[in-house]
Protein backbone atom coordinates (compact mmCIF):
# COMPACT_ATOMS: atom_id res chain seq x y z
CA UNK A 1 0.00 0.00 0.00
CA UNK A 2 2.83 2.53 1.19
CA UNK A 3 4.77 1.36 -1.79
CA UNK A 4 2.06 1.92 -3.94
CA UNK A 5 1.11 5.81 -2.83
CA UNK A 6 5.26 6.52 -3.42
CA UNK A 7 4.81 5.64 -7.18
CA UNK A 8 1.27 7.12 -7.62
CA UNK A 9 2.34 10.50 -5.91
CA UNK A 10 5.30 11.73 -8.42
CA UNK A 11 3.10 9.91 -11.22
CA UNK A 12 -0.07 12.17 -10.57
CA UNK A 13 2.44 15.11 -9.94
CA UNK A 14 4.10 14.52 -13.06
CA UNK A 15 1.09 14.26 -15.58
CA UNK A 16 -0.45 17.61 -13.59
CA UNK A 17 2.82 19.02 -14.72
CA UNK A 18 2.48 17.42 -18.38
CA UNK A 19 -0.89 18.70 -18.88
CA UNK A 20 0.02 22.39 -17.43
CA UNK A 21 3.06 22.75 -19.98
CA UNK A 22 1.30 20.88 -22.82
CA UNK A 23 -1.79 23.47 -22.34
CA UNK A 24 1.24 26.19 -22.23
CA UNK A 25 1.84 25.33 -25.70
CA UNK A 26 -1.16 26.32 -27.28
CA UNK A 27 -2.31 29.28 -24.87
CA UNK A 28 -1.71 33.02 -26.53
CA UNK A 29 0.46 35.27 -24.70
CA UNK A 30 -1.71 38.54 -26.02
CA UNK A 31 -4.69 37.24 -25.15
CA UNK A 32 -6.21 39.48 -22.35
CA UNK A 33 -9.10 40.22 -20.81
CA UNK A 34 -10.26 43.81 -22.08
CA UNK A 35 -11.07 46.42 -19.19
CA UNK A 36 -13.65 48.07 -21.21
CA UNK A 37 -16.37 45.39 -21.55
CA UNK A 38 -19.53 46.30 -20.51
CA UNK A 39 -18.60 49.82 -20.24
CA UNK A 40 -19.55 52.71 -22.26
CA UNK A 41 -17.70 54.09 -25.05
CA UNK A 42 -15.14 56.84 -23.54
CA UNK A 43 -16.56 60.17 -24.13
CA UNK A 44 -14.47 61.36 -27.35
CA UNK A 45 -15.18 65.01 -29.13
CA UNK A 46 -12.64 64.26 -32.52
CA UNK A 47 -12.89 65.84 -35.96
CA UNK A 48 -13.65 63.52 -39.54
CA UNK A 49 -11.01 61.95 -41.01
CA UNK A 50 -11.23 64.16 -44.18
CA UNK A 51 -12.84 67.43 -43.18
CA UNK A 52 -11.61 68.55 -39.75
CA UNK A 53 -15.09 70.71 -39.64
CA UNK A 54 -16.93 67.90 -38.77
CA UNK A 55 -16.96 66.68 -35.20
CA UNK A 56 -17.68 63.67 -33.97
CA UNK A 57 -19.20 63.03 -30.48
CA UNK A 58 -20.73 59.74 -28.45
CA UNK A 59 -24.22 60.08 -30.17
CA UNK A 60 -22.92 58.63 -33.40
CA UNK A 61 -23.46 55.37 -31.79
CA UNK A 62 -27.51 56.02 -30.75
CA UNK A 63 -29.56 53.47 -31.81
CA UNK A 64 -27.30 52.04 -34.18
CA UNK A 65 -25.22 48.66 -33.65
CA UNK A 66 -21.78 49.81 -34.82
CA UNK A 67 -18.21 48.53 -35.18
CA UNK A 68 -15.25 50.77 -34.27
CA UNK A 69 -12.08 49.68 -36.22
CA UNK A 70 -8.91 51.24 -35.07
CA UNK A 71 -6.84 51.41 -38.26
CA UNK A 72 -3.82 53.08 -39.54
CA UNK A 73 -2.25 52.82 -43.27
CA UNK A 74 0.75 52.07 -42.01
CA UNK A 75 -0.36 48.92 -40.28
CA UNK A 76 -0.01 46.06 -43.03
CA UNK A 77 -2.37 43.77 -41.18
CA UNK A 78 -5.16 46.64 -41.20
CA UNK A 79 -4.73 45.65 -44.88
CA UNK A 80 -5.09 42.39 -45.02
CA UNK A 81 -8.38 42.50 -43.43
CA UNK A 82 -9.98 45.30 -45.24
CA UNK A 83 -11.65 43.32 -47.76
CA UNK A 84 -13.35 41.34 -45.39
CA UNK A 85 -14.60 44.27 -43.29
CA UNK A 86 -15.83 45.84 -47.17
CA UNK A 87 -17.70 42.37 -47.59
CA UNK A 88 -19.56 42.67 -43.88
CA UNK A 89 -20.54 46.08 -44.74
CA UNK A 90 -21.98 45.22 -47.42
CA UNK A 91 -23.37 42.60 -45.60
CA UNK A 92 -24.93 46.07 -43.96
CA UNK A 93 -23.11 45.55 -40.65
CA UNK A 94 -22.26 49.66 -40.02
CA UNK A 95 -18.68 50.53 -39.38
CA UNK A 96 -16.69 53.27 -38.21
CA UNK A 97 -12.90 54.23 -38.07
CA UNK A 98 -10.87 55.05 -35.51
CA UNK A 99 -7.68 56.16 -37.35
CA UNK A 100 -4.66 57.61 -36.27
CA UNK A 101 -0.89 58.39 -37.63
CA UNK A 102 1.90 57.74 -36.13
CA UNK A 103 3.89 59.49 -38.36
CA UNK A 104 1.98 62.78 -37.74
CA UNK A 105 3.68 62.38 -33.96
CA UNK A 106 6.95 64.63 -34.20
CA UNK A 107 8.19 61.38 -31.78
CA UNK A 108 8.26 59.59 -34.80
CA UNK A 109 8.81 61.92 -38.02
CA UNK A 110 6.99 64.65 -39.39
CA UNK A 111 3.90 63.60 -42.17
CA UNK A 112 1.07 66.48 -43.49
CA UNK A 113 -2.72 66.29 -42.82
CA UNK A 114 -3.10 66.54 -46.55
CA UNK A 115 -0.72 63.47 -47.27
CA UNK A 116 -2.46 61.20 -44.50
CA UNK A 117 -5.64 61.95 -46.33
CA UNK A 118 -4.40 61.34 -49.84
CA UNK A 119 -2.97 57.87 -48.31
CA UNK A 120 -6.23 56.79 -46.88
CA UNK A 121 -7.84 57.59 -49.71
CA UNK A 122 -5.37 55.52 -51.59
CA UNK A 123 -5.57 52.08 -49.24
CA UNK A 124 -9.22 52.21 -49.28
CA UNK A 125 -9.38 52.83 -53.09
CA UNK A 126 -7.24 49.52 -53.31
CA UNK A 127 -8.22 47.23 -50.27
CA UNK A 128 -11.86 48.48 -50.29
CA UNK A 129 -13.95 50.70 -47.91
CA UNK A 130 -15.75 49.60 -45.45
CA UNK A 131 -16.48 52.72 -43.40
CA UNK A 132 -18.89 54.93 -43.13
CA UNK A 133 -16.86 57.73 -41.52
CA UNK A 134 -13.35 57.87 -40.29
CA UNK A 135 -12.83 59.59 -37.03
CA UNK A 136 -9.46 61.21 -36.86
CA UNK A 137 -8.17 60.55 -33.38
CA UNK A 138 -5.19 62.92 -33.72
CA UNK A 139 -3.27 62.54 -30.44
CA UNK A 140 -4.49 58.50 -29.58
CA UNK A 141 -6.23 60.22 -26.72
CA UNK A 142 -9.50 57.74 -27.25
CA UNK A 143 -7.03 54.73 -28.19
CA UNK A 144 -5.69 55.15 -24.84
CA UNK A 145 -9.11 55.48 -23.43
CA UNK A 146 -10.13 52.72 -25.14
CA UNK A 147 -7.09 50.48 -24.15
CA UNK A 148 -5.82 50.26 -27.60
CA UNK A 149 -2.78 48.77 -27.98
CA UNK A 150 -2.36 48.51 -31.37
CA UNK A 151 -3.78 48.60 -35.02
CA UNK A 152 -5.98 46.40 -35.77
CA UNK A 153 -8.46 46.52 -33.18
CA UNK A 154 -12.05 46.16 -33.15
CA UNK A 155 -14.96 47.24 -30.97
CA UNK A 156 -18.47 46.17 -31.19
CA UNK A 157 -20.37 49.02 -29.80
CA UNK A 158 -24.35 48.55 -29.23
CA UNK A 159 -26.96 50.71 -30.04
CA UNK A 160 -27.30 52.19 -26.59
CA UNK A 161 -23.28 53.19 -26.58
CA UNK A 162 -21.60 50.43 -24.84
CA UNK A 163 -18.69 48.47 -25.71
CA UNK A 164 -19.45 44.96 -26.26
CA UNK A 165 -16.47 43.03 -27.80
CA UNK A 166 -13.00 44.43 -27.88
CA UNK A 167 -10.66 42.19 -30.27
CA UNK A 168 -6.94 42.55 -30.88
CA UNK A 169 -6.17 41.59 -34.27
CA UNK A 170 -7.73 41.33 -37.68
CA UNK A 171 -11.05 39.78 -38.34
CA UNK A 172 -11.54 37.05 -40.29
CA UNK A 173 -14.45 34.77 -40.76
CA UNK A 174 -13.29 32.38 -38.15
CA UNK A 175 -13.15 35.14 -35.45
CA UNK A 176 -16.36 37.24 -36.66
CA UNK A 177 -18.66 34.02 -35.85
CA UNK A 178 -17.09 32.74 -32.86
CA UNK A 179 -16.44 36.00 -31.05
CA UNK A 180 -18.98 38.75 -32.76
CA UNK A 181 -21.61 36.63 -33.92
CA UNK A 182 -23.08 35.47 -30.66
CA UNK A 183 -22.86 39.11 -29.25
CA UNK A 184 -24.44 40.29 -32.31
CA UNK A 185 -27.27 37.85 -31.85
CA UNK A 186 -27.25 38.66 -28.10
CA UNK A 187 -27.77 42.26 -28.94
CA UNK A 188 -30.53 42.03 -31.55
CA UNK A 189 -32.77 40.27 -29.02
CA UNK A 190 -32.29 42.67 -27.01
CA UNK A 191 -33.50 44.91 -29.19
CA UNK A 192 -36.59 42.96 -30.01
CA UNK A 193 -34.91 42.32 -33.72
CA UNK A 194 -36.72 38.71 -34.18
CA UNK A 195 -35.26 38.46 -37.40
CA UNK A 196 -32.01 37.41 -36.24
CA UNK A 197 -30.55 35.10 -38.94
CA UNK A 198 -28.12 37.38 -40.30
CA UNK A 199 -28.17 40.11 -37.91
CA UNK A 200 -28.38 42.71 -39.98
CA UNK A 201 -29.29 46.38 -38.93
CA UNK A 202 -32.99 47.39 -40.08
CA UNK B 1 49.91 90.72 -67.65
CA UNK B 2 48.25 88.38 -69.21
CA UNK B 3 48.54 86.12 -66.67
CA UNK B 4 47.19 88.51 -63.10
CA UNK B 5 44.29 88.66 -65.15
CA UNK B 6 43.42 84.88 -65.29
CA UNK B 7 44.46 84.49 -61.78
CA UNK B 8 42.01 87.36 -60.32
CA UNK B 9 39.50 85.97 -62.20
CA UNK B 10 40.05 82.62 -60.56
CA UNK B 11 40.37 84.03 -57.18
CA UNK B 12 36.95 85.39 -57.96
CA UNK B 13 35.59 82.14 -58.98
CA UNK B 14 36.13 80.59 -55.88
CA UNK B 15 35.19 83.08 -53.78
CA UNK B 16 31.54 83.31 -55.34
CA UNK B 17 31.55 79.82 -55.39
CA UNK B 18 31.65 79.27 -51.39
CA UNK B 19 29.94 81.97 -50.59
CA UNK B 20 27.20 79.96 -52.84
CA UNK B 21 27.50 76.98 -50.45
CA UNK B 22 27.48 79.10 -47.28
CA UNK B 23 24.21 80.46 -48.44
CA UNK B 24 22.98 76.90 -48.65
CA UNK B 25 24.13 75.57 -45.64
CA UNK B 26 22.50 78.56 -44.23
CA UNK B 27 19.41 77.80 -45.17
CA UNK B 28 18.78 74.47 -44.74
CA UNK B 29 19.95 75.06 -40.84
CA UNK B 30 17.13 77.65 -40.26
CA UNK B 31 14.78 75.09 -42.18
CA UNK B 32 15.59 73.08 -39.09
CA UNK B 33 14.92 75.18 -36.77
CA UNK B 34 11.57 75.82 -38.05
CA UNK B 35 10.61 72.65 -37.96
CA UNK B 36 11.57 72.40 -34.24
CA UNK B 37 9.55 75.15 -33.77
CA UNK B 38 6.73 73.40 -35.04
CA UNK B 39 6.86 71.42 -32.71
CA UNK B 40 4.55 71.35 -29.63
CA UNK B 41 6.77 72.13 -26.69
CA UNK B 42 4.47 68.99 -24.43
CA UNK B 43 4.14 66.66 -27.62
CA UNK B 44 8.24 66.27 -27.57
CA UNK B 45 9.76 63.90 -25.20
CA UNK B 46 11.66 66.31 -23.11
CA UNK B 47 9.95 65.39 -19.57
CA UNK B 48 10.95 68.36 -17.32
CA UNK B 49 9.70 68.63 -13.92
CA UNK B 50 10.06 71.29 -10.80
CA UNK B 51 9.27 69.42 -8.46
CA UNK B 52 12.08 66.83 -7.42
CA UNK B 53 9.79 64.92 -6.07
CA UNK B 54 7.16 64.82 -8.88
CA UNK B 55 10.35 63.81 -11.27
CA UNK B 56 11.09 60.62 -8.78
CA UNK B 57 7.35 59.91 -9.11
CA UNK B 58 7.81 60.09 -13.21
CA UNK B 59 10.63 57.76 -13.41
CA UNK B 60 9.01 55.31 -10.48
CA UNK B 61 5.71 55.12 -12.36
CA UNK B 62 7.40 54.37 -15.85
CA UNK B 63 9.81 51.85 -14.47
CA UNK B 64 6.92 49.76 -12.79
CA UNK B 65 4.44 50.07 -15.73
CA UNK B 66 4.83 47.57 -18.43
CA UNK B 67 4.01 48.39 -21.65
CA UNK B 68 0.82 46.51 -22.90
CA UNK B 69 2.45 45.65 -26.34
CA UNK B 70 5.49 44.42 -26.36
CA UNK B 71 4.56 42.02 -22.86
CA UNK B 72 8.22 42.23 -20.94
CA UNK B 73 8.71 45.82 -21.36
CA UNK B 74 8.08 48.67 -19.13
CA UNK B 75 7.18 52.00 -20.73
CA UNK B 76 10.41 53.58 -19.77
CA UNK B 77 12.35 50.94 -21.70
CA UNK B 78 9.90 50.26 -24.52
CA UNK B 79 10.06 52.11 -27.75
CA UNK B 80 6.28 51.34 -28.96
CA UNK B 81 3.99 53.88 -29.53
CA UNK B 82 1.58 52.98 -27.26
CA UNK B 83 4.72 53.50 -24.85
CA UNK B 84 5.40 57.30 -25.84
CA UNK B 85 1.51 57.78 -25.50
CA UNK B 86 1.50 56.24 -21.91
CA UNK B 87 4.82 58.26 -20.94
CA UNK B 88 3.00 61.26 -22.20
CA UNK B 89 -0.17 60.90 -19.98
CA UNK B 90 1.84 59.64 -17.23
CA UNK B 91 3.46 63.14 -17.39
CA UNK B 92 0.83 65.14 -17.99
CA UNK B 93 -1.51 63.53 -15.21
CA UNK B 94 1.59 64.38 -12.40
CA UNK B 95 2.33 67.50 -14.09
CA UNK B 96 -1.59 68.54 -13.47
CA UNK B 97 -1.32 67.22 -9.53
CA UNK B 98 -2.54 63.81 -9.72
CA UNK B 99 -0.78 61.12 -7.09
CA UNK B 100 1.11 57.95 -8.18
CA UNK B 101 -1.79 55.57 -6.94
CA UNK B 102 -4.02 57.56 -9.37
CA UNK B 103 -2.00 57.59 -12.05
CA UNK B 104 -1.82 53.66 -11.95
CA UNK B 105 -5.72 53.31 -11.57
CA UNK B 106 -6.08 55.47 -14.50
CA UNK B 107 -3.77 52.76 -16.36
CA UNK B 108 -5.26 50.12 -14.65
CA UNK B 109 -9.04 50.68 -15.80
CA UNK B 110 -7.71 50.80 -19.47
CA UNK B 111 -5.03 47.94 -19.41
CA UNK B 112 -6.10 46.04 -16.96
CA UNK B 113 -3.28 44.57 -13.92
CA UNK B 114 -1.66 43.20 -16.36
CA UNK B 115 -0.64 47.20 -16.86
CA UNK B 116 1.29 47.21 -13.33
CA UNK B 117 4.12 45.17 -12.25
CA UNK B 118 3.22 44.54 -8.78
CA UNK B 119 0.04 41.89 -8.96
CA UNK B 120 -3.13 42.50 -6.29
CA UNK B 121 -3.08 40.07 -3.29
CA UNK B 122 -6.52 38.67 -4.37
CA UNK B 123 -8.20 35.04 -3.96
CA UNK B 124 -6.39 34.11 -7.30
CA UNK B 125 -2.87 35.77 -6.88
CA UNK B 126 -2.06 34.48 -2.87
CA UNK B 127 -1.48 31.01 -4.32
CA UNK B 128 1.66 32.92 -5.84
CA UNK B 129 3.32 33.80 -2.23
CA UNK B 130 1.38 30.75 -0.63
CA UNK B 131 2.80 27.44 -2.87
CA UNK B 132 6.50 27.93 -2.30
CA UNK B 133 5.96 28.83 1.68
CA UNK B 134 3.62 25.52 1.81
CA UNK B 135 5.87 23.55 -0.57
CA UNK B 136 9.61 24.08 1.94
CA UNK B 137 6.78 23.40 4.97
CA UNK B 138 5.54 19.75 3.26
CA UNK B 139 9.11 18.98 2.23
CA UNK B 140 11.03 19.57 5.70
CA UNK B 141 7.67 17.80 7.56
CA UNK B 142 8.30 14.86 5.31
CA UNK B 143 12.26 14.62 5.46
CA UNK B 144 12.00 14.79 9.79
CA UNK B 145 9.39 12.20 9.47
CA UNK B 146 11.25 9.99 7.21
CA UNK B 147 14.25 10.65 9.28
CA UNK B 148 13.16 9.59 12.93
CA UNK B 149 11.42 6.61 11.35
CA UNK B 150 14.86 5.38 9.96
CA UNK B 151 16.15 5.95 13.29
CA UNK B 152 13.60 4.24 15.26
CA UNK B 153 13.07 0.78 12.79
CA UNK B 154 16.92 0.15 12.26
CA UNK B 155 19.46 1.33 15.04
CA UNK B 156 18.55 -1.36 18.01
CA UNK B 157 18.75 -3.98 15.61
CA UNK B 158 21.59 -2.92 13.87
CA UNK B 159 23.72 -2.61 17.09
CA UNK B 160 22.68 -6.58 18.09
CA UNK B 161 23.79 -7.62 15.04
CA UNK B 162 27.29 -5.88 14.70
CA UNK B 163 27.90 -7.27 18.46
CA UNK B 164 26.89 -10.47 17.30
CA UNK B 165 29.23 -10.50 14.35
CA UNK B 166 32.36 -9.15 17.00
CA UNK B 167 31.77 -11.33 19.11
CA UNK B 168 32.21 -14.65 16.35
CA UNK B 169 35.51 -12.87 15.77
Amino acid sequence: MKKLAWFLVPLVLFLMLSVFLFLGLFSDPTQRESAMLENKFPDFQLPDLMQENIIYDNSVFQGQMTLVNVWGVWCVTCAIELPYLTELSQQGYRFVGLYYDQDLDPDFGTKTVNRVRTEVTETLGRFGNPFEFNIFDVYRDTSLDLGVTGAPETFLVDHKGVIRVHHLGDINPRVWRNKFMPEIEKINVERGISDTQKGLEQ
Amino acid sequence: MNKRLFLCFGILLVLTFNVQVLAQEETVVTNEQEALRTVPKDYAENYAFDDPEKRKSFLELTKNLRCPKCQNQNIADSNAMIAHDMRRKVYQMLKDGKSEEQVIAFMKGRYNDFVYYKPPVNAFTIWLWVLPVLFVVLMLGIFLMRRKTVDDENSDEKIAQAEALLKDE
